[in-house]
């Protein structure tokens, strides 16, 4: 399957693995879930005056601004609950623009918190992202989606009806 | 959650910026486009491309019937769920006869124990079914040993000609009998409401299958060509008994659609506009009722269980889990 690699398969990784499989074959899901909606509207609304989007290589950056000299990407999240994943999925978005010779900061901003959080590319986070990326490919690469395992996110989970059915 | 609209009346749909609205004599009506699933056209309405491409843009399918209540067919927008992946997986297990005729088996199975649920329903409550549920049970058996779609396809005819026979013990109602089975245009009353209530059902499960990955033109019972949607219709043959049926008893015996709700003209009889509406109300009411599941957790809507039931049929075409139909039991 000619699948790259990109932000949201990232986030999903940090979650389920089960969720990567299903978005790598686009059985995105259901639509009139709630979280969705909630997602979009915040996405659509917050930091209107700064944003910009930024296409590259397969990934939309979602906020692109210059702070001083540098480059500044940030991540829009709902929550801060989902921090973790939000980080990956942002150094991830560092790691692509590192390579292509473009070194940036990164922030989440929670607007609905009031809270900014930076992030760097460390060697450490780079090795990271490098060994997230090499599993998420073995993961899409499997011919049959991992099997369902009930875990806390799934109450909050798109796919939940998909799973629980 | 984003609901149905029915226009009944005749008139022009038309899009203003990002709004859409109904136009006629007696005024104008706005159409919430967030909200609206589906629109289920029965008048007359004119209707323009600048619409047609609002509507698809904002992911709302049209179904078309005809001046007697019949379905004519669906403006199904192009798909925005699309994963090549299940579309794969679907015609594969279309293309292999045993694949096929397992989840076949598995449609008339579902209907055939929720055709025989109804029935004991009605045996519980004193009718005299005792003759048909043996008959239909004895038929039932037999789904499991056939080894081609035709064979199943008679065995189902046959299940359901037997079941068709119950409805006037059910009913009770001299206005109401059922005759034989007519489709095109139906001859009676009650062939009127069956048809009708069919062809609601049909659309449904298009609408949700439009939500799902799957492709409503490769159908296993009922033979894809391409040309038409089949694959709601076999979905459909497992919820008639329990929903469509269920609310034909319930308008007769409620006196909510009597004799006089019927218009006879040439071709055929029809149903008037205000037992449309009656029929409707009482057919939404039943798609909002609850009941438990356990696998979910919660309650779910019958208009859920329909989806439930495709992301089963996904699971299966995945090689999850053996597709089981659903089958009510309460
Ligand atoms: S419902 Fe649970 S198992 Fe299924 S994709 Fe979501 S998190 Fe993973």
């Amino acid at each position: 399957m000619g699948i790259e690699v990109n932000g949201s398969l990232m986030q999903s990784y940090t979650i389920c693995e089960r969720q990567v499989w299903l978005m790598a074959h686009q059985i995105i899901p259901d639509q009139d879930h709630p979280y969705i909606e909630i997602g979009r509207i915040i996405d659509n609304t917050s930091y209107d005056r700064e944003r910009k989007k930024l296409n590259f290589d397969n990934v939309v950056i979602d906020l692109v601004k210059n702070d001083k000299d540098n480059f500044l990407i940030g991540e829009v999240k709902k929550s801060s609950k989902a921090e973790k994943s939000a980080r990956m999925q942002l150094l991830f978005y560092l790691y692509k623009l590192k390579q292509s010779g473009i070194l940036a900061k990164g922030q989440l901003l929670f607007p609905e918190e009031r809270k900014k959080v930076n992030v760097s590319l460390t060697d450490d986070a780079e090795s990271e992202i490098i060994k997230a990326i090499d599993e998420i490919t073995n993961i899409i690469h499997k011919e049959k989606a991992p099997v369902f395992i009930k875990i806390p996110y799934c109450k909050n989970c798109g796919y939940r009806e998909f799973c629980l059915s | 959650m984003k609901k149905p609209i029915y226009i009944f009346s005749d008139g022009e749909l038309k899009r203003k910026d990002n709004t859409l609205f109904f136009d006629n004599e007696k005024g104008r009506k706005y159409i919430p486009v967030e909200n609206t699933s589906e629109i289920m056209l029965f008048g007359e309405v004119i209707i323009n491309k600048r619409f047609l491409e609002f509507v698809s843009h904002s992911e709302i399918i049209l179904h078309f019937f005809n001046h007697y209540g019949y379905y004519i067919g669906t403006y199904y927008p192009r798909e925005h769920l699309n994963s090549g992946y299940m579309i794969l997986k679907q015609a594969e297990y279309y293309n292999d006869k045993d694949k096929r005729l397992y989840i076949a088996k598995k449609f008339i199975e579902g209907a055939y124990k929720n055709m025989r649920h109804v029935l004991k329903y009605y045996q519980n409550r004193g009718k005299n079914l005792e003759d048909i549920i043996c008959c239909i049970e004895e038929l039932g058996e037999t789904i499991n040993s056939v080894i081609s779609i035709n064979e199943l396809m008679a065995i189902e005819g046959n299940i359901r000609g037997a079941y068709y026979k119950a409805f006037d013990k059910i009913l009770g109602n001299p206005d109401f009998k059922f005759g034989i089975r007519s489709k095109r245009p139906p001859k009676n009353s009650l062939n009127v409401l069956i048809s009708f209530g069919n062809s609601l059902m049909y659309t449904l499960i298009l609408s949700e299958i439009y939500k799902t990955h799957l492709d409503p033109r490769i159908g296993y019972l009922h033979s894809t060509n391409f040309r038409r949607f089949s694959l709601n219709l076999d979905v459909s043959e497992i919820f008639k008994p329990i929903i469509i049926d269920r609310v034909i008893f319930s308008v007769i015996s409620k006196n909510i659609i009597k004799k006089d709700d019927f218009d006879g003209s040439a071709e055929g009889l029809i149903l008037k506009e205000k037992a449309k509406k009656a029929f409707i109300e009482e057919y939404e009411n039943k798609l909002m009722t609850t009941i438990n599941h356990r696998s979910i957790g919660s309650n779910v809507s019958y208009c859920r269980l329909i989806r439930l039931e495709l992301y089963k049929l996904e699971k299966h075409l995945m090689g999850e889990q053996e597709y089981t139909p659903f089958v009510a039991q309460w």
